[in-house]
């Protein structure tokens, strides 16, 4: 059985605005996403904002209805048994808010450790445990406004801890989190797995995902367009090479002479201060292409006063980048109808 | 267009156009809630408590709680009127036109004005209607002009408040907690009189003491004549309160501009 | 390790639990504190004179518990209407509707809570008509006052959640809560019982539970049988729970199927 299932899920919004002349929209923020994480793995969903990752993740921790499709639990389904899913999974997002902060560490533990019903003959045994894990022990009676965000993130992860469950759902963990703090918290998490639970996480750092996750899902638009390994994902991109070029001052204009070349699957610019790095993803049918883009691209901004320009192998964040750039356009997302 | 006529039709539409934008009750649901609905229930109660006792008197409550239920328009939107430009991060913007800021902002307070006197009027409509409060109709005119001069010194009042909050943080606290203070200071419930000697004080310099009593002598039938003395106190301190918004305006803006913070207002 | 007991077991906890941590959060803001006192103060003060001109010396005491009460529904009719807006604001509405206890169990210690600290009004009230006035406390019925202001801040603290479930659907409750706390003042009698009011009123004023309350205090304050109205006042309080747990149900299943209500 699977730790988590989601089959075929669709989920639309309908929003209205304006006084008068009312618009109704329908939103498909989830349009057929299926996928399966089996008890011990850690899933990273992965997708630019508005992708459908957290809306995802809402269906699963049963705090979103799905339109269609069905999703499970250890094999309960979300929608019909939400309680009992409910005392199986964590949810831990990422940010500051999210906690009584007028009250003390141990006072918010003990009120969610209630709610969460943690047994209440082992709740402050099972405080202390979780303290000691996330390494608030000795803080634990200071207000929770005092804390760093790296502490409140802790403890947010402490918080979703309680009712120890199996099924730990972390939605960007890491965000706004210092960099040091950062690497404790993926300690933290990968110690997780390790214990045996199944994890699904969320996050914008390719780094983050290929240290941690065994598989990954890319969502665009609502759907997902690819699934595996990490080195499964940057075999989408074996066919191709990367063309890294720096220059100063390129405009749109060349930048679409770059991408009108044949064998060219997308240009990303990355802005460093005054300096521009050019990302070049290019594909490849023979062993003199890497070198022939590199050229192509020398000279296509050779009036410019440019830098290193290097070929290398793609990258999970060159795979990423070129999955969604590939898919983004396609599926129109959205369709208004006026009422 | 001449200098007069210029500054004319930027305190008129320049006013009523930052009056929408500012006005944080703009939804009618909100407008009617808490400009008519809730004073509307204040007089009621404070009615049925003075039956209930046998004190006061239904004219003396209805006529004292209509005059004070345009302090809301008056000093929430006074306040609004300049407090919100730094909510919104617009407060620079307006400094540094060349109008005069005293044009400006009078504008501004105007639709406030005639937004009170239209609630305490129709606070009067009510009474008549829903409590059975008759007053001869030729006392109408002074009432409406008395709960006019009520209202330009609430608003004025609330020009003064707002400048302060250009300094302070937590001014709509100050101007909830003033607002709340009124109801036992300007003898709208409890007379004047009765009051200890430092509250009578302070009820003297707050906006609508003097325009309630004004209001008292008109429907007490003591002709508008004795109702003089009281408006014109409540004209100056109308003056006196635009005239002190004025200054802390001048004096924030300059120090503003030599300490070069106007974004930190 | 979870070897759960079953919901009516775990219920009382549940409810202590929750409670205590609402009264400890909302009492930690000093300033929020003072601020919801001053307009009880300015109405017991206002009471004080309107007792004394009314030639109701002897019942100055009833003016200040008056007050007192009404603060109470000031606190219960902004901190319970607001009281899933203000949960969201701070991030936690999300983990609390997570948990696999019922929505209305984790919100029912919440509006009981801005009652109770709306019970601070109340005390406020008296020690200041007392400092201030000279009000004797001289309760005809000490018992029987301190048991109808239990009654009456748990009875006003389940219509607080059904407060709590309406106004999260209404675009503007800022407004109806603005305007709801005279027309509660004068329908439940606070200062001055309801015989004043028109006869159309009575059954609104009998719907309330403040008003039975309102009855109680007075009986226990000046003479009279308190308990009779206790007990009518935490009867329609529990009918006001049954109502706000339907609402709060109904709204939790809306907020999951039309994410109209977005929950974060």
């Amino acid at each position: 059985m699977y730790a988590i299932e989601a089959d075929n899920l669709h989920r639309t919004y309908r929003t209205s605005s304006g006084w008068i002349r009312r618009t109704r929209r329908t939103i498909t923020a989830v349009d057929g996403v299926s996928f399966q994480v089996p008890p011990g793995e850690l899933f990273g969903l992965l997708g630019p904002n508005g992708a459908g990752k957290t809306t995802t993740i809402k269906i699963l921790n049963t705090l979103l209805l799905p339109t269609g499709g069905t999703a499970r639990i250890h094999g309960l389904d979300v929608t019909r048994h939400t309680a009992e899913v409910r005392r199986r999974i964590g949810y831990v997002f990422g940010g500051d808010r999210g906690l009584y902060d007028r009250l003390s560490a141990l006072d918010n533990l003990r009120y969610f450790a209630e709610l969460y019903e943690v047994d209440p003959r082992v709740q402050r045994r099972r405080i202390e445990e979780l303290l000691e894990l996330v390494g608030l022990t000795g803080r634990q009676k200071e207000r929770v406004e005092g804390y760093s965000r790296g502490m409140k993130q802790r403890l947010h992860i402490a918080r979703g801890l309680l009712h120890d469950p199996d099924v730990i759902f972390l939605d960007e963990p890491t965000l706004g989190v210092d960099p040091v703090a950062a690497r404790d918290l993926r300690a933290m998490i990968a110690e997780l797995v390790r214990s045996g639970r199944t994890v699904l996480l969320t996050t914008h750092y390719m780094f983050e995902a290929e240290e941690l996750c065994d598989r990954i899902g890319v969502i665009t638009s609502g759907r997902m367009r690819a699934l595996g390994t990490p080195g499964e994902l940057k075999r989408h991109a074996q066919d191709r090479v990367v063309v890294e070029a720096e220059v100063y001052g390129v405009d749109e204009e060349q930048l679409d002479a770059l991408r009108a070349e044949r064998g060219v699957r997308g240009v990303t610019v990355d802005q460093r201060g005054m300096l521009q790095v050019i990302v070049v993803q290019c594909d490849i049918d023979g062993d003199a292409e890497p070198e022939r883009f590199r050229s192509f691209v020398r000279q296509s901004l050779a009036h410019l006063k440019l830098g290193r320009v290097e070929v290398r192998e793609p990258t999970l964040e060159d795979a990423y980048v070129g999955i969604v750039t590939g898919q983004e356009a396609a599926a129109p997302e959205t369709t208004a109808v006026l009422s | 267009m001449n200098g007069f006529a210029s500054t004319a039709r930027l305190v008129v539409v320049g006013g009523m156009t930052s009056y929408r934008a500012l006005f944080n009750w703009t939804t009618p649901s909100m407008y009617i809630g808490t400009l008519f609905a809730s004073p509307l229930f204040q007089l009621l109660f404070f009615v049925y408590v003075g039956r209930g006792l046998g004190v006061a008197g239904d004219e003396f409550l209805i006529v004292g709680n209509a005059v004070l239920s345009c302090s809301v328009a008056g000093i929430f939107g006074g306040t609004m009127a300049i407090a919100n430009e730094r909510r919104y991060g617009t407060l620079g913007t307006v400094l540094l036109s060349p109008r005069s800021r005293a044009a400006i902002f009078l504008g501004r307070g105007l639709p406030y004005v005639l937004n009170g006197a239209l609630v305490s009027v129709t606070m009067l409509g009510a009474a008549a209607l829903l409590l059975g409060w008759r007053t001869p109709v030729d006392r109408l005119p002074a009432l409406v002009l008395t709960t006019l001069v009520g209202a330009i010194a609430c608003t004025a009042f609330g020009l003064t408040l707002g400048s302060v909050g250009l300094r302070l943080r937590d001014i709509w606290l100050v101007t909830n907690i003033t607002s709340a203070l009124m109801l036992l200071l300007t003898g709208v419930i409890v007379p004047s009189g009765e009051l200890p000697a430092l509250l009578r004080g302070i009820g003297s310099v707050l906006p609508l003491t003097h325009s309630v009593a004004a209001a008292r002598h008109i429907t007490d039938g003591d002709g508008f004549g004795a109702a003089g003395p009281d408006l014109l106190i409540e004209v100056g301190i109308a003056v006196a309160y635009t005239l002190i918004a004025v200054v802390l305006l001048r004096v924030f803006e300059t120090e503003a501009r030599r300490r070069a913070v106007l974004d930190a207002m | 390790m979870n070897a759960r007991r079953s919901l009516p077991r775990r219920l009382p906890r549940l409810l202590a639990v929750g409670l205590r941590t609402h009264i400890v959060y909302l009492s930690r803001s000093p300033l929020e504190i003072l601020v919801a006192l001053i307009e009880p103060l300015i109405f017991a003060t206002i009471a004080v004179y309107l007792f004394r001109a009314g030639d109701r010396p002897g019942e100055l005491l009833s003016a200040a518990v008056g007050a007192g009460l009404m603060g109470i529904w000031a606190s219960v009719l902004f901190g319970s209407g607001a009281a899933i807006q203000n949960q969201r604001w701070m991030g936690v509405l999300e983990p609390l509707a997570a948990a696999p206890v019922p929505l209305v169990l984790v919100f029912l210690p919440i509006t009981l809570a801005s009652a109770a600290v709306g019970a601070y009004a109340l005390l406020a009230t008296l020690i200041w008509g007392v400092l201030l006035f000279g009000v004797p406390l001289d309760f005809a019925d000490p018992l029987a006052f301190v048991a109808a202001v239990p009654a009456t801040v748990l009875s006003l603290g389940m219509v607080g959640l059904l407060l709590a479930a309406s106004f999260v659907l209404l675009p503007n409750a800022n407004a109806l809560a603005n305007s709801l706390s005279y027309p509660v003042w004068m329908m439940s009698g606070m200062l001055v019982p309801v015989d004043v009011l028109p006869a159309w009123s009575a059954p609104l004023s009998a719907a309330l539970p403040s008003k039975w309350g309102a009855d109680a205090l007075r009986a226990a304050v000046t003479g009279g049988d308190a308990w009779p109205p206790i007990l009518i006042c935490l009867a329609v309080g529990l009918c006001y729970l049954v109502l706000g747990a339907l609402m709060m149900t109904w709204v939790e299943r809306r907020a999951r199927d039309t994410a109209t209500l977005a929950l974060a």
